[in-house]
């Protein structure tokens, strides 16, 4: 009688940290059972090798091949090792999530359609064929989801908008570029729950009308890529797919192809360069062609919805941020790693209770939220829920949930520097503000560092971030004077 | 006679070629006719004349009814 | 009236006008309007266009940089934000669409910062010498600079810039300086949009974004085809004619009409104190909307070439050395000569050719002088080599002898057959305007022997090719007809409205005959009759087929038939008399259309009236005051007959040059040599002239009032932009020849000539120089005070009344390929030359085609031992020449293609006399020949060569002292 073992050799981060030789090395073991699964999001525990009893699964890490040799020397493991962490279901920092989107990741096996309908999959695409197209759309729209790639657009008006648009074909467009630096949970649904993901689009599909989608797919997650793949293949095996044709597309390297339209142009075979809006991708997009352009989450949470029903999603979360956030902790943090949580926690719950303050050991700074055109928030903020209104109104953003950790050592006027180096970087060089600004922007933060004619530097560097904020074409010139503002604002002497 | 008279011919030839879509020959000469006279300067149809006066039997059938019915040619009509 | 006419400078109002789509909204007709407020200012603007549009038709121009009008807003610069009641933020008003209702401020002191902010990021990257910039007061980087009120750059200029990058140069007429590039993309777009090229592009992203030329090359290595586009539409320096940085900037400018091709583009001549300085097309050219192609754009340096004739000449015999003389007695000599020639050999003895360059007015005196000084019809003109059969077949079939529609028609087509015609080589705007429909969705047929650009290239491609073995044109053509009809796709409800039922019964059951079929026909035409029919379910399942054809079709000896079998074609399948349909002759010249007009034929008057109609013979007489010849007199290959006959001897020759453009040279030389009295009259002493005895002096289209006729039948007015070279105005040359032989003829402007044109020919009675003033261009017929022309023809009824079906039988050339001459050759043209090269090859143009090649397909090639750029002996039934090969799959095995516009290449040594059965257009396109490796010139050429130093030698003396 064999013994389950789940080991996490299908996450990028747990291979990275040794997670193949941990699962040759179990699978060597007698009695022994390797199920290759995802993360559990929990990195500073990988690689976490679960064992399934009757209880439960219990979870011994970090291991490495040699320790894991030895924990499985004469079979697998129990509870009464010392080296167990228990059950992992009952982890402190897994307990007290709410993990409605992320429910399978780390649990199944990646490509398993039987595991993937064994926990819940596909149920949400059973009802929503029963339903009618303006129906799948009331219950996105009233289970309150609203796009997880940083915009936070209600995401059953944008369905809707392209369900009520003219034109054959329709388009659903995964933006799967997860660019931002920090961030992971895109990554994570793609290489772990990736049938979450097909069930999401074909359900898109059914809401607006449309019979064809692409998975643009940053080219640096090569596992994603060969995941989604094959995890196509089998749902076409399987019949999924006999009414909708997917395919996953590279891209090349280019943060900016994470914004919509860039993300179509490059998707067209063209220069990955913004387009003016309006028009809207919804109403004029792929190859001018309505289309929904929506983040992994996004897509992802949409089964829940349809399966569970809109007041289960609605039921979690505060004010117009329904739903869960997938929290992306890193940087200088003790515990960093996926915490799906309802909107409207503190920021300071999730950074220190679950997160675990510092690695270092040092207090914390600063946290930078949203991706690296987020604010930087100072520790006088962070009791503020993290839900999209409570941010914005202390000048920060939700974004696509990334949550960076900066310890006292850390030099601000260097990270106002950085913002803009990373725009100057990472500019797709259409609009005059982000393409000459970002560049000068560089030039001036340095000036003020060298203390070269500082105060009129100041004023200069105040009027380039208010002009590219308000002159640039998209949000990347738009927004990479934000964490720049917010170092003045409240690090004023560092920069 | 100083036109090339083979010349003449091979034109006129080929424009009874290609006005011959039907097996008509009365037909066909008419059309023949109608376009050499509308188009040809008298000096090519004199020309024309005297090739048929000499020696008729070179000529298609339908061309040699058409020299028939050319205008402002000495002896018009009377072959 | 004014010698110079002179125009301001262009209007740019940031976004394109919107075009109403007839067929969308039920009919041209003024767009809808919205009512917005702009800065307080109440205006109502056309529905669809731009804020910034708006703003400018309602007097407040907005700062702009990216934006023109010309191409589609981008939105990149940012300079022209606005506010806009309701909206958050800035939005650009080049890409906000008005609404009804809309409140908008172009000026508060915020957009005023933000603007400024903007200018001064662009000139902290920007060279500073504005004052010996080529740009200087032409540069709208400087216009924004001083709009918005910059006064410092706050960044100073030690920070990253591009003001290192190297200048291109190697572009033959313009210049490319990265170092003032400001990436508004403009060059790109005007590539992309108004060229279709693509050839542009932007290389790298973010700072280091900078345009570059195909994979970042050298613009004369790339596949740039110097159109000039992206010179127009640079706003600084960094694109700029080397004209422009050579002379400074223009301060002048004449609006005229382009002499290359028959698309008739309208040019704004710009110059600096009575210099051209550079020409750059009309925003408002009717036919070109603002495009030109390498030609007319740059290549106008000929006009003052050092080869420029300005003095008659005259000489006994073409072996003596000519003799510089005054006007007067080079006419009189003229004169003399010519009516001694009439005098010995009868009235009939002489003739004259018109040129299809030369203005209306001018074309116009010219057969006036033959017909009523000489007293014949023996007046001919180069459509005889081109076009004629266009003439015969439309008329036949449809009573007009032009094409049915306008070029903007192409852009309502929804499936486009070109057949013979290699319009982006031969008519690159109007080529540029059918890729703009093709982008759109618009399917596309090509019919040519040879793979064309259109069947594959950048962002188009044919949907089929039919790829046909030259002479089975018609063959093709009806086994197309016969798929329809087999089918059942006519239109059966068009047909019966429109066309003779009788003529449309007996083509029916003439078409339906099985020799007609694909299946019959694919053995000789090699077009598999699988794509046969599927082509012809695709033009005729169309809402709307257009044809468009070239020389292709009519150089053939069943050109006459084969345009009767596409009209044929057309009425069957109702694609005639609405726009994006037609049958549309791809005419060549500048004035072709208006040379034929013009009654430069033996056979018939002005507007294409034969001549036995008596009541117009009898209206020309009483205006002309003389008695006309009711017979046809001679074509120009029957003039050539009869002077090798020895009955015709004098030739009155304005602007065409036989001696290289016509087919068999030898014959060619030979009727030239047989005539006494060869009078040339033209812009540089051509191969022609090599055979002449008076010499006059033309004058180019620069130094020309008068008119143009283009393809789409549209009148333009060209102008003069310099006074003539040679002192006289063409007219008045040919209206003094004539007094000299006896008739009077005195105008004292080419308006009277019009007038009495208008007088004599009821589809041009209500067109004046007035009228054109006013509109800008006319399209014909026009046929009273009140009319403004006619864009489309044949709408309600064809011209003749009912449509007339035409049989077309196929009838195979006597050119057929045989164990001799085993091999196909046939002939076209390129982009950068014109016709001859008498023009381009006179200009840097010549550097893009030195030389005439041959193309020869590689399992030819390769039997022969003929490799790629060696010499290749061709030889016909007709001569002998050498040229150099190129092997190449753009032709089919079996078949050879050359162009012929270097006179020593003797292309047309080779061609024979076939020709078409209705109207003696020379079948250039088919002629059977042998190919084999040589090492040296052929015999002709060798003689070529010593003639022409001969000729060369014999004009040195005169010239010197002119």
């Amino acid at each position: 009688m064999s013994v389950e073992v789940f080991v996490p050799a299908a996450d990028f981060t747990a291979r990275a940290l040794g997670a193949d030789a941990v699962a040759a090395a179990v699978a060597a073991a007698p009695g022994v059972e390797v199920r290759r699964t995802g993360s559990r999001g929990l990195y500073w525990l990988e690689p976490l090798v679960e064992v399934a009893t009757d209880a439960g699964r219990i979870g011994f890490g970090p291991l490495d091949s040699a320790a894991a040799r030895a924990l499985f020397a004469n079979g697998p493991p129990n509870v009464d090792h010392p080296d167990c962490l228990g059950l992992v279901d009952e982890l402190p920092w897994l307990e007290k999530q709410s993990r409605v989107t992320m429910a399978r990741v780390g649990v199944i096996e990646p490509l398993s359609i039987a595991q993937y309908k064994a926990n819940g999959g596909f149920a949400g695409l059973a009802r929503a064929r029963a339903l009618t197209a303006p129906a799948i759309v009331e219950t996105v729209t009233d289970a309150g989801l609203r796009g997880r790639g940083g915009a936070a657009f209600p995401t059953g008006i944008k369905w809707r908008t392209v369900l009520e648009s003219e034109g054959e074909p329709k388009y659903i467009v995964c933006n799967a570029d997860e660019g931002d630096s920090g961030t992971f949970a895109d990554r994570m649904i793609m290489e772990s729950d990736p049938f979450s993901l097909i069930e999401g689009m074909l359900i898109a599909g059914l809401a607006v009308g449309a019979d064809r989608g692409y998975i643009y797919c940053r080219a640096e997650y090569p596992l994603a890529v060969d995941t989604l793949a094959e995890a196509i293949r089998l749902a076409k095996g399987a019949g999924y797919l006999d009414d909708f044709h997917l395919e996953v597309r590279k891209g090349a390297g280019a943060y900016i192809c994470g914004e919509e339209t860039s993300l179509l142009e490059s998707l067209e075979g063209k220069r990955g360069v913004i387009r003016y809006r309006p028009p809207l991708p919804a109403v004029k997009g792929l190859f001018g062609q309505p289309t929904v352009v929506n983040n992994v989450i996004s897509l992802a949470s949409v089964p829940a919805i349809l399966a569970r029903g809109a007041d289960h999603y609605r039921s979690f979360g505060v004010g117009r941020s329904r739903g869960t956030l997938t929290v992306q902790l890193a940087g200088n943090v003790r515990r960093g790693g996926l915490f799906e949580v309802p909107f409207g926690k503190p920021l300071r719950w999730v950074v220190e209770h679950l997160g675990g303050g510092t690695a270092s050991g040092l207090p914390i700074k600063t946290v930078q939220a949203g991706g690296p055109l987020g604010a930087y928030i100072p520790p006088q903020h962070f009791d503020t829920p993290l839900d999209y209104e409570s941010f914005q109104a202390i000048g920060g953003m939700i974004g696509h949930g990334g949550l960076v950790v900066f310890d006292e050592t850390t030099d601000m006027g260097a990270m106002a520097r950085y913002a803009f180096e990373f725009c100057a970087e990472e500019s797709c060089g259409k609009c005059t503000p982000c393409r000459i600004g970002a560049v000068r922007g560089v030039e001036v933060v340095d000036r003020i560092r060298r203390g070269e004619a500082a105060a009129d530097n100041r004023v200069l560097l105040k009027d380039l971030c208010h002009t590219m904020i308000d002159g640039s074409l998209c949000g990347l010139g738009g927004m990479a004077p934000l964490p720049v503002l917010s170092v003045m604002t409240h690090f004023a002497d560092e920069l | 006679m100083t036109v090339d008279a083979a010349k003449l011919v091979r034109m006129a030839e080929q424009i009874t070629a290609n006005m011959a879509y039907t097996d008509d020959v009365e037909l066909v000469a008419a059309r023949v006719a109608d376009h050499l006279n509308r188009f040809w300067d008298p000096r090519m149809r004199q020309a024309m004349a005297e090739v048929a006066n000499g020696d008729a039997d070179q000529l298609s059938p339908a061309l040699k009814a058409a020299v028939r019915q050319l205008h402002g040619v000495a002896g018009e009509g009377a072959l | 009236m004014n010698l110079y006419y002179r125009v301001g400078a262009e209007r740019d109002l940031g976004t394109p006008a919107v075009i109403a789509n007839s067929a969308a909204k039920g009919g041209a007709g003024a767009a809808p309007t919205v009512n917005v407020e702009i800065d307080g200012r109440s205006v109502a603007v056309p529905e669809g266009i731009s804020v910034m549009r708006a703003a400018a038709l309602a007097g407040a121009n907005i700062p702009k940089l990216c934006a023109t009008e010309d191409l589609a807003a981008f939105g990149s610069c940012r300079l022209c934000l606005v506010t806009i009641e309701g909206r958050k933020g800035y939005p650009a008003s080049c890409t906000t669409l008005v609404e009804e209702g809309m409140v908008v401020h172009t000026q508060t002191p915020r957009l005023a910062e933000l603007r400024r902010n903007v200018m001064e990021l662009y000139i902290s990257d920007h060279p500073l010498d504005c004052l010996t910039c080529a740009a200087n007061g032409d540069c709208e980087l400087q216009d924004m600079a001083g709009a918005v009120g910059l006064r410092t750059v706050r960044y100073g200029y030690d920070g990253a810039h591009h003001l290192d990058k190297p200048k291109d140069e190697s572009a033959l007429y313009f210049s490319f300086d990265p170092a003032k590039c400001i990436v508004c993309s403009r060059c790109v777009r005007a590539c992309e949009e108004q060229q279709g090229t693509y050839a542009l592009t932007i290389n790298g992203r973010g700072f280091d974004s900078e345009v570059v030329a195909s994979q970042n090359d050298a613009f004369i290595d790339s596949e740039c085809v110097s159109c000039g586009a992206c010179v127009k539409a640079c706003p600084t320096a960094t694109l700029i004619e080397k004209s422009v940085i050579e002379h400074g900037q223009p301060e002048s400018a004449v609006i005229t009409t382009c002499a290359y091709c028959g698309v008739g583009c309208s040019f704004r001549a710009e110059t600096q104190g009575g210099q051209l300085v550079r020409m750059v097309p009309n925003r408002d050219g009717h036919a070109n909307h603002g495009h030109a192609c390498v030609k007319g754009r740059f290549a106008f340096g000929y006009a003052t070439h050092q080869d420029r004739i300005t003095t008659p000449l005259v000489r006994d015999s073409i072996d003596d050395e000519w003799q510089a003389v005054g006007w007067d007695e080079a006419i009189r000599t003229a004169a003399e000569r010519l009516q001694a020639i009439q005098a010995r050999y009868g009235r009939k003895s002489i003739g004259g050719v018109t040129s299809s360059r030369c203005t209306n007015e001018e074309v116009y005196v010219v057969q006036k002088f033959v017909r009523a000084a000489a007293g014949n019809n023996n007046v001919d003109t180069c459509a005889r080599v081109c076009h004629s059969p266009t003439g015969y077949g439309l008329k036949t079939t449809l009573g007009e002898s032009a094409g049915t529609q306008n070029f903007d028609s192409v852009l309502e087509a929804d499936v486009i057959m070109v057949i013979g015609a290699n319009p982006t080589e031969a008519h690159p705007v109007f080529a540029s305007a059918m890729k703009r429909r093709l982008h759109q969705g618009a399917g596309l047929i090509v019919v040519d022997p040879r793979a064309i650009d259109l069947v594959q290239s950048p962002h188009v491609r044919a949907d089929y090719h039919l790829q046909l073995k030259p002479g089975a044109n018609v063959a093709v053509i009806n086994a197309l007809a016969h798929a329809v009809i087999d089918e059942g796709l006519e239109d059966e409800a068009y047909i019966r409205a429109r066309c003779d039922l009788e003529a449309y019964r007996i083509w029916r059951a003439f078409i339906s005959e099985a020799r007609n079929s694909p299946e019959a026909t694919e053995a000789l035409s090699g077009v598999p009759a699988a794509q046969v029919r599927a082509a012809a379910r695709l033009y005729a399942g169309a809402g709307n087929g257009a044809i468009y054809y070239g020389l292709g079709v009519t150089e053939h000896s069943q050109g006459s038939t084969m345009v009767m079998g596409i009209a044929n074609l057309a009425m069957a399948t109702g694609n005639l008399g609405r726009p994006g349909v037609g049958v549309n002759p791809l005419r060549g010249q500048n004035n072709v259309q208006g040379a034929c007009d013009m009654g430069s034929f033996p056979h018939e008057l002005t507007g294409y009236r034969h001549l036995s109609d008596e009541a117009t013979r009898r209206l020309f007489e009483a205006e002309w005051q003389v008695a006309l010849d009711p017979e046809p007199g001679y074509r120009i290959p029957n003039m050539f007959d009869a002077a090798i006959g020895g009955e015709f001897k004098g030739l009155y020759v304005q602007g065409e040059d036989f001696a290289q453009s016509d087919p068999d040279t030898q014959h060619v030389y030979a009727a030239l040599s047989a005539m006494e009295c060869v009078i040339v009259q033209d812009l540089f002493l051509n191969e022609t002239a090599k055979f002449a005895h008076v010499f006059l002096p033309g004058c180019s289209f620069l130094e020309k009032d008068g008119t143009f006729t283009n393809a789409e039948r549209r009148i333009s007015p060209v102008r003069k932009v310099i006074a003539p070279l040679s002192g006289m105005d063409e007219w008045d040359i040919t209206c003094r020849l004539a007094t000299a032989m006896g008739y009077e003829m005195r105008y004292s402007h080419p308006s009277e000539i019009m007038d009495e044109i208008a007088r004599l020919t009821p589809t041009f009675r209500g067109v004046s120089y007035a009228k054109l003033a006013e509109l800008g261009s006319i399209q014909w017929p026009c046929r009273d005070e009140a009319s403004a022309g006619t864009p489309l023809m044949h709408v309600d009824e064809f011209v003749r009344g009912k449509g007339y079906f035409a049989p077309t039988p196929y009838v195979p050339t006597d050119e057929r390929a045989n164990a001799r001459y085993p091999l196909l050759l046939t002939t076209g043209r390129v982009l950068s030359q014109y016709n001859v090269g008498a023009q381009t090859r006179r200009t840097g143009a010549v550097a893009y085609h030195r030389e005439d090649i041959l193309e020869i397909h590689p399992t030819d090639a390769q039997v022969r031992g003929i490799v790629d750029g060696s010499w290749v002996g061709l030889k016909s039934r007709a001569g002998e020449t050498v040229l150099r090969a190129k092997v190449t799959e753009r032709v089919q095995p079996g078949v050879l293609y050359t162009t012929f516009h270097h006179p020593e290449s003797g292309a047309n040594v080779i061609t024979t006399d076939n020709s078409d059965w209705a109207t003696n257009c020379p079948e250039y396109k088919v002629t059977a020949v042998q190919a084999y490796p040589v090492s040296r010139p052929s015999e002709w050429q060798e003689m070529f060569h010593r003639f022409t130093a001969a000729q060369q030698q014999l004009s040195e003396q005169a010239l010197s002292e002119a």
